[in-house]
């Protein structure tokens, strides 16, 4: 499918209006003048179905375009959102940044130890200046 | 004579040396903190309304308007130079951004600070005109007619979206969607959440807007491994007297939609931006080239933004209603400092007053003079590889949501929607309207439920009643206009 990027469109587009259209039918409609919680995501989710599947019958009428996504890029940076996450949770922030830099950095070779190591250091100072000027809560040790 | 009078009154006061430093220091901490990107006005006075306790009452509060802006300002640079936004800088993420890419970040910067001056001032001379009887105007608007106006937003997202309209509609219904998440104001059922807790406030627009923006824009640059060098040596700061006409009549258009959009309930400066954008985009001698690297595409929706900023200050002096969390902080800064805003606080403490009335437009020659010498040191952040850069923005994007709750698990929720972010940006699906669809929408639920309450199910309310008439009006207006445009296109593309 990552060879159509309208095709693709279309069905994201369908499965989102699902995602929210399925949950909202659970919930009381109610009547016009007394809405539910249900009936505005309903309706809302029903015409995104709708430009969904213009868009997937648009797709077959023009001509197909790939589309292109880095699953190793999207998963590091994500990787290091979550780790940074993780490790300031379980250890501490500092091991969080240092984590989170280290990691990201291999999105962009050449990768570089010493450079990792001052944009660490650097956001380290950062976040210790957060802390004690502002009084953020940041765990840093 | 009465305004002259009361301006001047606000000037005294506002001119003490004690005051001056107060509004000065207020603009550059505001200025600083809000250029780290991922944290805006709402995060910088969080952070700082400690600093004022200790201060005097008006000291402390003309300190706290200077944060704001300057926090403002702060926020569109890290926009500009870095796709970074904050709900105080989206759109200029748009145009201050391609900008950007075209080697013009002194430009755009320079426009941003010339336009919020703009928009500042005009925004100046309605709250000192109009602040005292804007109160009575504010109550005029129901349910009935916040639905139509924000209908009538919605309709701004044909003129948001720059590509394919019915994708930006398809961007604008999700952002409704996703607006729809957390506990209805209504029932007190927690719609879409998928069992998780930390969802029934809502999904937080920061998470979203560094998420969809500044993520995504990072995976999107490490992808195309594009090597930005706006930083040439050289950098065009002052525009040409050609640039310089073309941000005048924009800033313009912007002061005075942000003037009248800052004074209503529920909208600020994030809608006032969208719509000071649509505007230039239908009425701008340059609307052709708006999305894609314009100086109006800056000018007017920085004006817009400063404006609304100021106006927004309308409803909570005047009538006790904070509009938008920010003005939420501002109201608690009244509070402990022990002055109730609503109708009396204008009679009660009319040096408070007229002194902050003064003190923004004050702080606004601050930032001016502070910002635009000051645009070359921020453009610095280019000489920085961007391989060691873009560590440093996550690390920001970061602690940006964490600050908003002081809860480090909404990072989950900004890494998800940085990978929904990126993954729309490679299906052409522009997150702009996104983000106008998860404002808009929630308070267009709302005011129609309300309405369709008050009427009983009747939906000629929203014809019969004068105001709401005349929204629903330029929105029948603008489909038409629409329609016909489409029409008239597609015979062109035919007989071609």
């Amino acid at each position: 499918m990552l060879n159509n990027r309208d095709l693709l469109r279309g069905s994201c587009l369908i499965g989102i209006s699902l995602l929210f259209a399925v949950p909202a039918l659970q919930y009381p409609i109610g009547t016009v003048a007394r809405a539910g919680p249900g009936m505005f995501p309903l309706f809302v989710s029903f015409l995104l179905f709708l430009v969904g599947v213009a868009t997937v019958i648009r797709s077959t009428l023009v001509a197909r375009a790939p589309m292109t996504f880095s699953f190793r890029n999207v998963g590091l940076i994500l990787g290091s959102l979550v780790g940074f996450v993780v490790l300031s949770q379980t250890v501490n922030m500092t091991f969080g940044i240092i984590f989170l830099v280290f990691l990201a950095a291999a999105a962009a070779p050449p990768y570089s130890v010493v450079r990792n190591a001052q944009t660490a250091a650097v956001l380290l100072a950062i976040a210790f200046a957060f802390q004690r000027l502002f009084g953020l809560e940041l765990n840093l040790y | 004579m009465d305004t002259l009078h009361n301006l001047a009154f606000g000037f005294e006061h506002a001119l003490t040396w004690q005051n001056l430093m107060f509004c000065a220091i207020g603009c550059t901490v505001g200025t600083l903190v809000g250029l780290l990107p991922g944290l805006g006005p709402l995060a910088t006075i969080s952070l700082l309304l400690p600093l004022t306790y200790a201060l005097p009452l008006d000291g402390s509060l003309i300190m706290l308007a200077g944060i704001y802006y300057g926090a403002q300002y702060g926020d569109s640079v890290s926009a500009i130079t870095m796709k970074m936004p904050h709900a105080s800088s989206i759109v200029a993420c748009i145009d201050g951004y391609a900008m950007t890419l075209k080697g013009q970040t002194g430009l755009a910067l320079f426009t941003a600070g010339v336009s919020s001056f703009i928009g500042g001032t005009v925004a100046l001379l309605v709250l000192a005109v109009l602040a005292p009887v804007l109160g009575d105007v504010a109550l005029l608007f129901g349910p009935v007619e916040y639905a139509s106006l924000v209908m009538l937003g919605f309709f701004c997202v044909s003129f948001v979206t720059t590509g394919n309209l019915l994708n930006g509609l398809a961007m604008c219904l999700i952002g409704v969607l996703l607006g729809q998440v957390g506990t209805d104001v209504n029932s007190g059922l927690a719609r879409f959440t998928f069992g998780l807790h930390s969802l029934d406030d809502g999904v937080g627009l920061v998470s979203i807007a560094l998420g969809c923006f500044g993520i995504a824009e990072i995976a999107k640059q490490l992808d195309s491994r594009e090597h930005r060098s706006p930083f040439a040596g050289t950098i065009k700061l002052m525009p040409s007297w050609g640039e310089f006409k073309r941000i005048i009549p924009s800033a313009l258009r912007g002061s005075v939609a942000g003037s009248v959009l800052g004074l209503m309930p529920g909208g600020g400066p994030v809608i006032a931006q969208f719509a000071a954008y649509a505007i230039d985009k239908k009425f701008s001698k340059y609307r052709d080239e708006i999305g894609h690297g314009a100086i109006e595409g800056v000018a007017g929706q920085a004006a817009a933004d400063e404006a609304a900023a100021r106006t927004s200050f309308i409803p909570l002096m005047s009538i006790g209603i904070p509009e938008n969390p920010v003005m939420a902080l501002m109201m608690a800064a009244f509070i402990i400092k022990g002055v109730q805003p609503g109708p009396n606080m204008i009679p009660e403490h009319p040096d408070l007053f007229w002194g902050l009335v003064a003190s923004m437009w004050i702080g606004n020659c601050f930032l001016l003079f502070l910002n635009v010498p000051l645009v070359r040191y921020w453009l610095t952040v280019f000489r920085i590889p961007y391989r060691a850069l873009f560590p440093a923005i996550l690390f920001f994007c970061c602690i940006g949501t964490f600050s908003v709750n002081n809860n480090i698990t909404d990072i989950y929720i900004t890494a998800f929607f940085g990978v929904l972010g990126y993954t729309f940006m490679r299906l052409q699906l522009d997150p702009a309207p996104l983000m106008l669809g998860f404002i808009l929408g929630p308070m267009l639920e709302e005011n129609l439920r309300r309405a369709l309450l008050l009427s009983h199910g009747d939906f000629s309310v929203f014809v019969t009643r004068p105001i709401s008439g005349v929204f629903v009006g330029l929105v029948a207006v603008l489909v038409v206009w629409q329609v016909g445009k489409f029409a008239m296109q597609r015979r062109q593309r035919s007989v071609a």
